[in-house]
């Protein structure tokens, strides 16, 4: 296996001119017909994609976004129509769909982090006045229950809006707009058996289809009385009600229109504050700047059991992942033989594991575990209440990771065999190896290339793999002292529990405990990742 | 002893698997063909046999389109994973450009964040996506499929690439110096060689769409639309009911078409590299 | 040069034939909004199924269309962030709980109910409906927990739960069953169902304010009065008489009571549907105290219809839940998909005819509490049941609980 220096070989680093040294003559035939044509379909499609995606962004004049959608495409076109960058011209399809729907994401949380985003406080101050108000809407004491229609002076769909109310008590019908109520005389208008209008001269009296139509605006039309104002409640009903809290842009409060109480706006927390302290339910979101990265760092029930979560994290993923690689690949090796017969049954059956849902065998073994009923105890005659103790909860959530997981690295490592060359390992057991000393000096090493990369990934998927802990033990057992961090619990299921356990979900405080963790678990990875450097250069 | 050393163990071996294997799908058959549905008898052996709830998982709920649902997606989606990461797998294991590494350990920690806070952005990017192209928001297939070709990249291409490093780079040497483009390398030369793991990823992405929940479940509301697991899941979620014999009997059809995909794709992962081509 | 030149008009004349293929799509789906508008209700599975054909009828009559979406798993706060975000429903259906935290979320919108509708409900209903003194949801069904008992193994109901534990340690005696009593616990515990028990040993989970509602601030978990409720209850635990067991989780609770290996059953009208399934002859009283303790009063949980703050389309929204739903056909078909007692009295008494069952229930929620709709209740289920769980399996109850109030309180803050 020869071994090159970096960069001597194919030199396809993107600041020169992206043409591989050896390949002069490749400037005769510049592309062939084939790849020509499919390059000018996809980038055909593309092109058409992106102008069928124009059309709505240029009708609600979105320039920003039609702007990006210009340059992506006009960078695609760029790209696959020029002879450099040949590495990007790989890389870019997919990294696009990363970065839309991966990496957005994830700035968009990270810089949440920096909010009290949460319930509460999940929208702007203006939304929170509007909740405010809207929930203190109270019905004016002693007026009347309207029946309703809604009616227009001109088109159905276009035309100005009136009620045409009616009171149940008298009969009386009354046309209500802007400006105000005032009766219809006797006889002008029709009205049905449940006291609604069905028609009235000089008003058109709209369906309930065309009332819907126009929900909205319906909805925000309200009849200015006396007491308050008349609004619909639906399509045939309204009420005369009354707001009793409002907003008062003079002094930043909501004033209660009967107590007189008032709560003063607090820019810092994002919420209406009353002077003794008592906070409205409807705040919004505000920056906090670091503080949820302090409240980690100072709130000890979080720092406190810190470090003895982080050990049983990195047991758990080490774990699941040396686990299940180490059954996986037992397995492969057996049945990579062409002397067993059946193989494909039992690869079948093998696979099956991973085939079922995880959510739903998670479910299974968490069953399976309990002390009275589960198989486990059922089967091995015993009475070991497993996850009610530390270590035996632990060893089983292992245990199903393995049985979820191994499946998962046997396909792996049974493609990776076959992609050994068997000259191989028949060239060593011809120079009287012992299967297993060609094992490890020929296939394991070459195995371990191929799958290090997949090593790596896999325990950082498992150092985060929530459903295995929360679908199982939850996090469980907790000790009777301290109901916040169990014995199973990961960070990422204990992350969970502080940010949605108390009340109401808190997202900007989640984000800063996962950017925490990202940064923890982005070091070790780096460090590990480093070492593989070595084993990729053997090859390129 | 010389059978057992050669063949006979590796039989044991697999025996042993496959029984560790199966038990536990033992009990979720035995809870599907038991007509009082419960996840938690104590026998391994149906108490029960009756097929009721096959057939209540068929007239009660809307099995069937979820089935079709979950087929279309996943195929689409697994297949579309495959070809991108590829294509990223043999830039970053072939070529040498600034930012080759910090891109591969950027790929994975971007896997790193917890789904469970991206739902948030996931919904304010689909809102306006919904508003502005329907025909790829909320309830569409197509979204869905758009929003898994986002984790494409991520572990498949950390997958490929390992393998892609074990080919060894004279083949495509020789064939640049033939003058064959970077294209043809990859396609006439490359994918071939590694299709037992194109077999490989192509099913693991298959499977871990069929299995995805967490976005499908806020993406996909319409009865209709839904795909198996955001289907399955509501069937045992809602609040304190007890569906666990349909539930079952729902979980080994799931497994159904995954089975058969790997059926189809075991050739190619068995046979695989045509070995003469590799000299080592 | 040529080939690419030519390249780069091709894709052009590509991308023009393409887009015009797909260039008429928002067109078509602008159409039927135009229509007369469209109402989306979200609930989970099993409504869904329920509510789609009068949801369709509700759409006829008025010429919308009607569309009943089905959210499998967190309904809650999915509907919350897809609320804020702007693609949300019309209408919610969900447990009135969560009232609180809608409306600290700004999600949903009173409702305003004529004073003839109001009265049409159970009191026990529209009160857990009525948060801050506003009505939040329109309520369809009541639903809380009994004692299902197997009377071909107990023909007497239990007046207490010492009487329970006897009947049940005879039963064991003689083989009859494995189990004194199905109370689901699990590793994590259970407070919902634990309630009547820790009621009728003296605990609180809030004090009240003068007004009748909770109390947040005034926490009941940690007081004298609940650790001498917990010691109560560890009695009855794994290391007393063997009636409460964390091996009883919410999965097997019911199946273990169908297949005949216990007795007793503390569950809702839920597990109805089961029983008759499995021929089980049974009866429903009230889940019965300690003796000399104080009534076990269990939790009472309403389901509801919301109108969602945000939502595209209102005045159909509050047609359908606030004038359409408050009719009694409705609620008698909500009851014939799932058998919860309905909230409607006209409903009620239309069913309860063929129905025994539902007055036995409703009898059994008599004295019950109506389930906290505060967001603090949030803070308090996780501790709580964990505490529950720790001093069912034996653990020392002073420390248990005081570390579970200082968990409690510290959430609320």
């Amino acid at each position: 296996m020869p071994t090159q220096l970096p960069g001597a070989g194919p030199g396809l680093r993107a600041p020169r001119p992206g043409r591989p040294t050896p390949a002069r003559p490749r400037a005769d035939r510049p592309v062939t017909l084939t790849g020509l044509v499919v390059k000018i379909v996809l980038l055909g499609l593309t092109v058409g994609i992106a102008i069928w995606a124009a059309f709505p962004l240029i009708q609600t004049r979105a320039w920003t976004g039609l702007a990006i959608l210009a340059l992506t495409t006009a960078g695609l076109c760029y790209l696959y129509l020029t002879r450099r960058h040949v590495p990007a011209k790989y890389l870019v399809p997919g990294t696009l769909f990363l970065i839309a729907f991966q990496v957005l994401p994830v700035l968009y949380t990270v810089s949440t982090s920096l909010t009290n985003f949460g319930d509460g406080h999940r929208g702007s101050k203006q939304e929170a006045i509007v909740a405010i108000q809207t929930a203190s809407v109270v019905q004016v004491p002693g007026s009347a229950e309207y029946a309703l229609a809604v009616a227009t002076t001109g088109d159905p769909a276009t035309g100005p809006l009136v009620f045409l109310v009616t009171d149940p008590a008298t009969g009386a019908v009354s046309a209500g707009d802007a400006e105000g109520l005032r009766p219809l005389q006797d006889g002008a208008a029709t009205v049905n058996s449940a006291g609604r209008v069905t028609a009235a001269s000089g008003y058109t009296v709209l369906n309930a289809g065309q009332v819907s139509a126009r929900g909205p605006e319906v909805a925000e039309f309200a009849v200015p009385t006396a007491g308050g104002a008349i609004r619909a409640t639906g399509l045939s009903r309204a009420y005369e009600g009354k707001a009793m809290r409002s907003y008062d842009p003079g002094c930043d409060c909501v004033r209660d229109a009967t107590s007189g109480r008032t709560w003063t706006a607090d820019p810092a927390n994002g919420s209406f504050v009353a002077a003794d302290g008592e906070r409205l339910a409807q705040g919004w979101r505000v920056t906090v700047g670091f503080r949820n990265f302090a409240r980690i760092i100072t709130d000890d029930s979080i720092s406190g059991p810190f470090v003895r979560t982080l050990g049983w994290n990195f047991l758990f993923a080490i774990g699941s992942t040396g686990g299940t690689f180490a059954l996986g690949l037992l397995c492969a090796l057996a049945l990579h033989s062409p002397r067993v017969r059946a193989t494909n049954v039992y690869r079948v059956l093998l696979i099956l594991p991973y085939a079922m849902p995880s959510f739903a065998m998670l479910l299974v073994w968490r069953d399976m575990f309990n002390t009275d009923f589960g198989l486990v105890n059922q089967l091995l005659g015993l009475q070991v209440d497993w996850f009610g103790q530390s270590w035996s909860a632990r060893a089983a959530v292992i245990l199903v990771q393995l049985w979820l997981g191994y499946p998962y690295m046997f396909l792996v490592a049974t493609g990776a065999l076959q992609a050994i060359p068997r000259e191989l390992t028949e060239a060593t057991s011809v120079d009287g190896a012992t299967p297993w000393q060609s094992f490890r000096k020929i296939t394991l090493p070459l195995l371990l290339v191929a799958l290090s990369p997949l090593l790596i990934s896999s325990f950082a998927y498992n150092f985060n793999n929530f459903n295995a802990i929360y679908l199982t033990t939850e996090g469980g057992p907790f000790p009777s002292d301290n109901p916040s961090v169990g014995a199973t619990d990961l960070l990422i299921t204990y992350t969970y529990r502080l940010a949605f356990g108390a009340a109401g979900a808190q997202f900007g405080f989640a984000a800063a405990i996962s950017i925490f963790i990202f940064a923890l678990v982005a070091v070790i990875s780096a460090v590990s990742f480093r070492r593989t450097r070595q084993q990729e250069e053997v090859y390129s | 002893m010389t059978w057992f050393s050669r063949v006979g163990w590796r039989h044991l071996v697999a025996l042993l698997a496959v029984a560790f294997s199966l038990f536990p799908i033992l009990f979720v058959v035995s809870a599907a063909l038991n007509p009082v549905g419960t996840l938690s008898s104590t026998e391994l052996v149906p108490t029960g046999a009756s097929l009721t709830n096959f057939g209540e998982l068929f007239s009660r709920t809307a099995f069937g389109r979820w089935f079709v649902n979950s087929l279309l997606i996943a195929g689409v989606s697994a297949a579309a994973a495959v070809f991108l990461s590829a294509l990223a797998a043999y830039a970053f294991s072939r070529m040498r450009f600034t930012g080759r590494r910090v891109g591969l350990l950027a790929l994975l920690l971007v896997q790193m964040f917890p789904q469970f806070l991206a739902i948030v952005a996931i919904f304010l990017i689909f809102t306006t996506v919904t508003d502005l192209w329907p025909g790829i928001g909320f309830n569409t297939p197509w979204g869905l499929l758009l929003l898994y070709l986002g984790t494409a990249l991520g572990v498949n291409t950390w997958l490929m690439k390992g393998f892609f490093d074990t080919v060894p780079r004279e083949l495509d040497e020789s064939a640049t110096m033939d003058g064959a483009t970077h294209a043809q390398i990859f396609f006439r030369i490359m994918l071939p060689l590694v299709s037992p793991i194109l077999a490989v990823t192509g099913l693991l992405a298959f499977i871990g769409t069929i299995n995805e929940f967490l976005i499908a479940n806020v993406f996909l509301t319409d009865t209709g639309s839904k795909t198996l697991s955001v289907g399955m899941w509501g069937l045992v979620a809602g609040e304190r009911n007890n569906n666990f014999g349909i539930f079952c009997a729902g979980t080994l059809l799931t497994a159904v078409p995954t089975v058969l995909v790997f059926q189809y794709l075991q050739r190619y992962i068995v046979s695989g590299l045509t070995s003469g081509a590799v000299k080592g | 040069m040529r080939i690419r030149t030519a390249g780069v008009v091709a894709v052009f004349a590509l991308a023009l034939t393409a887009s015009g293929c797909g260039g008429d799509e928002p067109a078509v789906k602008d159409s039927p909004k135009a229509a007369g508008g469209k109402l989306v209700i979200w609930s989970d599975d099993k409504r869904a199924a329920a509510l789609k054909p009068f949801a369709e009828k509700f759409g006829q009559e008025n010429g919308v269309t009607v569309d009943v979406q089905a959210i499998s798993k967190d309904q809650q706060t999915t509907f919350v962030t897809a609320s804020q975000q702007g693609s949300g429903p019309d209408v919610m259906v969900g447990a009135h709980d969560w009232i609180g935290n809608l409306v600290q979320n700004g999600a949903i919108d009173p409702v305003q109910l004529s004073a003839a509708q109001k009265s049409a409900f159970a009191e026990v209903a529209l009160k857990a409906v009525t948060f801050n003194g506003q009505v939040y949801g329109v309520p369809y069904a009541t639903e809380n927990v009994a004692l299902i008992r197997n009377t071909a193994l107990a023909p007497q109901a239990p007046a207490t739960i010492e009487e329970l534990v006897a009947t049940g340690k005879k039963l064991k005696a003689e083989k009859k069953v494995s189990e004194l009593l199905c109370l689901q616990v699990g590793q994590n515990g259970d407070a919902y169902h634990l309630y009547p028990l820790y009621t009728s040993a003296g605990g609180s989970l809030f004090g009240t304010t003068a007004g009748g509602d909770y109390d947040p601030k005034n926490l009941g978990v940690g007081t004298p009065a609940s650790i001498a409720a917990f010691e109560k209850i560890k009695k009855l635990g794994e290391k007393g008489d063997g009636a409460l067991k964390r091996s009883i989780t919410p999965e097997n609770s019911i199946a273990t009571f169908t297949s005949k290996k216990c007795a007793f059953l503390v569950s809702g009208p839920w597990a109805i549907t089961d029983a008759k399934k499995a021929n089980i002859t049974y009866d429903i009283s009230p889940v019965p105290g300690f003796a000399g303790g104080k009534p076990a009063q269990p939790f009472v949980g309403v389901q509801a219809f919301y109108v969602a703050a945000k939502g595209k389309n209102k005045p159909l929204a509050q047609e359908f839940v606030a004038n359409y739903l408050t009719t009694p056909d409705l609620a008698v078909a909500l009851y014939r998909a799932e058998p919860r007692p309905p909230a409607l009295t006209a409903a009620f008494d239309q069913v309860k005819g063929t129905d025994p069952d539902l007055v036995k229930f409703q009898e059994a929620g008599r004295d019950g509490h109506v389930l906290p709709a505060v967001p603090e209740m949030a803070a308090i289920w996780d501790p709580f049941g964990k505490a529950e769980a720790a001093i069912i399996g034996g653990a020392d109850v002073t420390g248990t609980v005081t570390a579970a109030a200082k968990t409690i309180s510290n959430q609320i803050k």
